[in-house]
């Protein structure tokens, strides 16, 4: 940490020195940013440099100014309309949205954020252009500069444009949406017709608050824990599932393995909305599975043990909370495992084969050796797998939303009553609340959650393996 | 004698596993084939056999079913995303893995949470920010909305990289190779398997979104929609009724060639998923 | 030569327009009448060649007063609008922009049409208002929304007919937000009631929900209705002398847990707990209907030809029955529903938008709507035909409508109101005290706007 502060501070430090004891050029690149490297005759550089603060300039003015000046109340003007029946057209006055003067605004605020970065360096750079004349040390011609992006400086060549990807798909995006978790946006406040504005903390104050009108707090309460739940549950069923499965086709007992690996893989090979889609009227109360069922006397058997309620005529398989959770983990076994499988059959073949040879040798039975032998190796192996799967498990919107759109109905007054289901994930939750309901506030504050939520478990997944050498291990 | 009883049990008990597995793939297969355009839910197998649905499918096309249209649309997204986020993911790749600088360490973490972000949640300030750059309702902006983000997915290939011996960069670096030269003609060589991998992960992704691809193809012209929004809608509460049959002829044709590409690119795939993780 | 042909047959239906028009023309539009008049002229002007030349001049002058007209002259760019219309309707919208593209000649139109569907029009609107459709159809349960999101564009004037007088009263209110016309009625057609199987019902059981229910379970059939849906239940709570009305603010006022409103709720429970009366969803419901186990079904035009199709003759449609309350029979109430045609206030061409809107809904379009596709017409005159008369789901409806409301609930009515359904259709498993269930749901419908 102090080593972070420390080399924060050295930053600005070199800048002040840069500033402090650069020459006349260096000082004149304060305000003409090419300037020092047209003064070391590196012409090209400097008219490059001149050009980007001339863009940055012309983009402030025309582009971040008008924005940032309504960042603070996010518009002021409301839309207003005027038709004229005479001539059948409408005049609208100069409106303020408040939704694009945010994105604006971020996206301002990483420009110009940028722009600081690229000048501190530049200001840098024209020093030790400076030193090295003084120096007389070798000043890079533009064509040796161009050769080093490809060489030393390669990672920068890489990088730019998948991280100019990103920030446009990704993190202006996230902070849109952390912005927005502080505002009023939902349906009474919608741009472009109407303007919303700040509200602070209240957001995230009405998710832990609980009140029979506000049952945000209870529902985000049971959503949370069925989310963890069913992370837990749809990672280990399949994983444990797809190494038994691999294990059992892989056995030299078994015959044409290759055969069977692919009869299964024909069940993922279909796109997966489709197989949801399929299965959930395949599960429908008046579906299929229904009709066979109560023709062979099983839904009547399940009403006498009680485990179908007595006035129903079929199996509520998606339309019952208990039922419909555990048919949901049972799908999404069938889904998961042969994509399961298929991973734990590489990680098999590689098992080191000297270790179970001696174990049989010690007389370990079948059971002992895969408890003993197998499942420590394969979860070294795909341990940071399983945390990422976990991850992706919180966030399986596909599975949980294709099964219980529009079939599932809560009997659970107070879920209901800020549109939460038994079933609901934190996602599906959030995605009906923009898709359905326009409560981007709220949504947005789940949202960050469910970031943080996640990011908490990747985070200690993968300090240790970025930290550890382990990168280094196998070079 | 009691090793031909084992043999049989455990023979039969992956034919019963393979049954359940293939049981709602072979429904979707029937009903393809059904003459009756709805849900079928007396009877497993359909009443009448028809090639209608498949006729419709590709020969009549209306506001509801352009199958052709979407393929195509399908097809071309598909691409070109897997062509930019193979590159963008080998680029981040053999960054992180195989050169050093200030600050490598802090990005690759930062990469990975971003990652773990769910685009559903952000998906609304994506829309906004396409639309500003006049990109909703076009191919180019799917492959970007599709792609951009692709760098991300560093991890696995990274890994892979990692198990690449350092001695052949130094050799090739003694040489006289650039880092451009060693990345271009040493590490994608060897990479193969993980390109093959990446390849088809982010081929599929375009065949199965339908979420974020509603959301940015939302003109309501049906011919500029992808197959996963297609087919979504065929089964919205006013239309299941009579194109549910339509609907699983559409999903026995797309997963044709995805099946194929499976099939053929097991060997590969496996080695991807398990990526660097296995010392070969 | 084509043209012109064209160009006189297309006079003479304006003109003709213009003589069914006229019946029907407001104070508040007396520049329609020139309208009518102009435009013919207009069109004349190009097949007459220079030598007509007065003639233009002299409409020309006329048409200073005529909006309709003044537009035509603005317009010289390429009009280019898009509509939406269900999937179902998309043929015949196809048709009817031809038509209208060729009462303008003049003007060239690119018009694009998009498919989305009336019941979910607002989720695909809402999320972006500037990228939806020029013009589009939805259900009139929308409107609301509609209006606050400032996605529909007033009817403050119109041009070829008199919306407001045109069409039935309850379609004009529903197309009504706080004393402003923001719609053009199209159907009138979209609310609910019930058909059944004549062989298995006979007039006197289809009157009380408990004669039906005998009645099926005699013949082992089912009853369907989609009670764990908000939109069905009111008919339940409004039939039993309840209330739910709309507030300013958006949030609604909703008495469905005073006093006497456990009966209703008992009366629900009992009526399911027969298990003949199923609680269905639509797309459930079409196929059971399909397969012969469900006799009787509470629902709307769109799954009449189903219905149709699967008992042949015996086909039947009324209002909905009595049930009984404590001992009352109460009529059940329903809610009325109107599919409306609304123009974009966004709009880069909001005049001609609306001149298609019009276009769409007027008497000629509706009555094409229901030779096509049997949809009720919302225009009076198109509704009088014999046909339509005659059309048995229709006269259910006008049968109804005596005790329809019209659909006015703000947002947090539904989730709540289809928990609340779905309680009662199961029996209320957690064994809940009645009057808590219904505070709670209330609750939650009566939940504060903020």
């Amino acid at each position: 940490m102090m080593n972070k502060l420390k080399s924060f501070g050295n930053y600005f430090k070199d800048f002040g020195t840069a500033v402090v004891k650069g020459d006349i050029w260096v000082k004149l690149s304060l305000f003409i940013m090419g300037a020092g490297y047209i003064a070391r005759k590196q012409v090209i550089n400097g008219l490059i440099m001149i050009a980007l603060e001339a863009v940055f300039a012309v983009m402030c003015v025309f582009y971040a100014a008008p924005n940032l000046a309504k960042f603070g109340t996010l518009g002021t003007v409301q839309f207003e309309q005027v038709f004229d029946p005479l001539t059948l057209t409408s005049t609208v006055n100069d409106y303020d949205n408040s939704f694009l003067i945010l994105l604006n605004s971020i996206i301002s605020l990483f420009i110009i954020l940028a722009f600081i970065l690229v000048y501190i360096a530049n200001i840098k750079a024209v020093y030790r252009l400076q030193k090295r004349k003084e120096e007389c040390h070798h000043i890079n011609t533009f064509r040796e500069d161009i050769k080093a992006l490809f060489n030393e400086k390669f990672h920068i060549t890489l990088l730019t444009l998948p991280c100019i990807g990103v920030v446009l798909m990704n993190i202006i995006p996230i902070l849109v949406l952390i912005a927005i978790a502080f505002t009023n946006y939902d349906q009474n406040h919608m741009p472009p017709s109407a303007l919303f504005t700040w509200v602070g903390w209240k957001n995230f104050k009405s998710l832990f608050t609980n009140s029979t009108t506000v049952t945000f707090g209870y529902s985000f309460g049971k959503v949370l824990v069925w989310t963890l739940e069913w992370a837990f549950l749809a990672t280990f069923t399949t994983f444990i599932g797809g190494i038994l499965m691999a294990q059992f086709i892989n056995s030299k007992n078994t015959k044409w393995p290759k055969m069977w690996r692919t009869l299964f893989m024909v069940a993922i090979a279909v796109p997966q909305f489709v197989t949801l889609l399929l299965v959930r009227n395949f599960f429908a109360d008046t579906g299929i599975v229904n009709t066979i069922c109560s023709n062979i006397g099983l839904t009547d058997f399940l009403k006498d043990i009680g485990l179908v309620s007595s006035h129903l005529t079929y199996i509520p398989f998606l339309t019952s909370p208990g039922w419909a959770k555990v048919m949901i983990v049972i799908i999404n076994i069938w889904v998961g495992i042969p994509y399961q499988m298929l991973v734990a059959t590489g990680v098999l073949m590689n098992i080191p084969t000297d270790q179970i040879e001696s174990a049989r040798i010690d007389g370990a039975n079948r059971f002992q050796i895969f408890v003993k032998i197998t499942m420590p190796y394969v979860l070294f192996i795909t341990g940071p797998s399983l945390i990422t799967d976990f991850v992706k498990n919180i966030n399986n919107f596909n599975v949980i939303y294709l099964l219980t759109q529009d079939v599932y109905v809560t009997s659970d007054q107070l879920l209901a009553n800020s549109n939460a289901k038994e079933v609901d994930l934190l996602v599906t939750w959030l995605f009906r609340l923009t898709n359905e309901y326009y409560n981007y506030k709220m949504a947005s504050v789940i949202g960050i959650i469910v970031f943080i939520i996640c990011a908490a478990f990747t985070l200690i997944t993968f300090t240790q393996m970025i930290k550890g050498n382990r990168e280094e291990d196998f070079q | 004698m009691k090793k031909t009883v084992g043999f049989v049990t455990r023979h039969l008990f992956l034919a019963f596993l393979v049954v359940i597995w293939l049981i709602p793939i072979l429904w979707l297969v029937v009903t393809s084939f059904s003459g009756y355009r709805g849900i079928n839910t007396a009877h497993f197998f359909p009443e009448t056999w028809s090639l209608d649905n498949y006729k419709a499918l590709f020969f009549e096309p209306d506001s509801v079913v352009q199958y052709v249209a979407w393929f195509k649309n399908t097809l071309i997204i598909a691409i070109f995303t897997c062509i930019i986020s193979t590159i963008f993911v080998l680029m981040v790749s053999y960054t992180m893995s195989c050169l050093r600088f200030k600050g490598r360490k802090g990005l690759m973490s930062f990469g990975i949470i971003l990652n773990m972000f769910p685009g559903v949640l952000s998906m609304i300030a994506v829309y906004f920010v396409m639309k500003s750059l006049g990109l909703t309702n076009s191919h180019l902006g799917m492959i970007i909305v599709y792609s951009a983000g692709s760098g991300l997915g560093y991890l696995i290939t990274k890994g892979f990289m990692d198990t690449i011996s350092v001695s052949l960069r130094e050799a090739a670096r003694l040489e006289g190779a650039s880092e451009a030269t060693i990345f271009l003609r040493i590490i994608i060589p060897l990479s193969r398997p993980m390109i093959v991998y990446t390849v088809i992960n982010s081929f599929l992704v375009p065949w199965g979104d339908f979420v974020l691809a509603k959301l940015m193809l939302n003109s309501g012209i049906s011919t500029d929609w992808t197959i996963a929004i297609g087919l979504f809608n065929m089964l919205g509460r006013s239309l299941i009724n009579k194109y549910f049959s339509i609907f699983c002829a559409g999903g026995v044709i797309v997963s044709i060639p995805i099946s194929i590409l499976f099939v053929l690119m097991q060997k590969f795939y496996v080695e991807g998923v398990t990526g660097g993780s296995v010392k070969g | 030569m084509k043209k012109k042909v064209l160009a006189a047959l297309l006079t003479t239906a304006m003109v003709a327009t213009t003589l069914v028009g006229c019946g029907s023309e407001t104070a508040e539009t007396p520049a329609a009448e020139t309208t009518e008049e102009a435009a013919p002229a207009e069109e004349e002007a190009p097949a007459e060649d220079a030598a007509a030349e007065e003639t233009t001049e002299a409409a020309t002058e006329d048409a200073a007063a005529d909006p309709v007209a003044n537009l035509i002259a603005a317009t010289t760019d390429t009009v280019v609008l898009t509509v939406w219309a269900s999937e179902e309707d998309q043929e015949l919208t196809t048709t009817l922009i031809e038509n209208f593209k060729a009462a303008y000649p003049d003007v060239t139109f690119e018009i694009t049409l998009g498919a989305e569907s009336e019941s979910t029009a607002k989720d695909t609107i809402l999320t972006d208002v500037e990228a939806a459709a020029d013009v589009f159809a939805f259900a009139d349960d929308q409107i609301n929304d509609l209006v606050k999101a400032g996605a529909l564009q007033p009817v403050s004037a119109t041009y070829t007919y008199d919306v407001a007088a045109a069409n039935v009263a309850g379609s004009v209110e529903a197309a009504t937000v706080d004393g402003t016309l923001y719609a053009y009625p199209m159907t009138a057609d979209n609310g609910y009631f019930m058909f059944y199987d004549a062989s298995v019902f006979t007039e006197d059981d289809v009157k009380t929900l408990d004669g039906m229910l005998a009645a099926a379970e005699a013949a082992g059939k089912k009853v369907a209705m989609d009670i764990s849906n908000g939109w069905y239940i009111y008919s339940f709570f409004q039939g039993g002398g309840y209330e739910l009305t709309l507030n300013e603010d958006g949030s609604n006022t909703c008495t469905w847990n005073a006093e006497g409103a456990t009966d209703v709720a008992q009366a629900i429970m009992d009526a399911c707990a027969t298990g003949t009366l199923v609680d269905m969803s639509d797309e459930e419901m079409a196929t059971a209907i399909a397969e012969g186990t469900v006799a009787a079904a509470v629902n709307g035009t769109w799954r009449a030809e189903t219905a149709q199709d699967a008992w042949g003759e015996n086909y039947a449609a009324t209002k909905l029955p009595t049930f009984n309350v404590a001992g009352t029979e109460c009529q059940m109430s329903s809610y009325s529903g109107y599919k409306l045609v609304g123009v974009n206030p966004y709009s880069q061409n909001v005049g001609w938008a609306m001149l298609l809107a019009e276009y769409l809904t007027n008497e000629e379009s509706q009555a094409a709507r229901f030779e096509a596709r049997g949809l009720g017409p919302a225009n009076t005159a198109a509704a009088a035909s014999d046909a339509v008369q005659a059309n048995p789901a229709i006269a259910a409806l006008a049968e109804q409508a005596a005790y329809a409301t019209p659909q006015r609930v703000g947002g947090n009515f539904w989730t709540p109101a289809e928990t609340l359904g779905q309680i009662l259709a199961s029996g209320n498993p957690d064994g809940t005290d009645l009057q808590t269930v219904l505070d709670t749901t209330v609750e939650g419908i009566t939940a504060p706007i903020e």
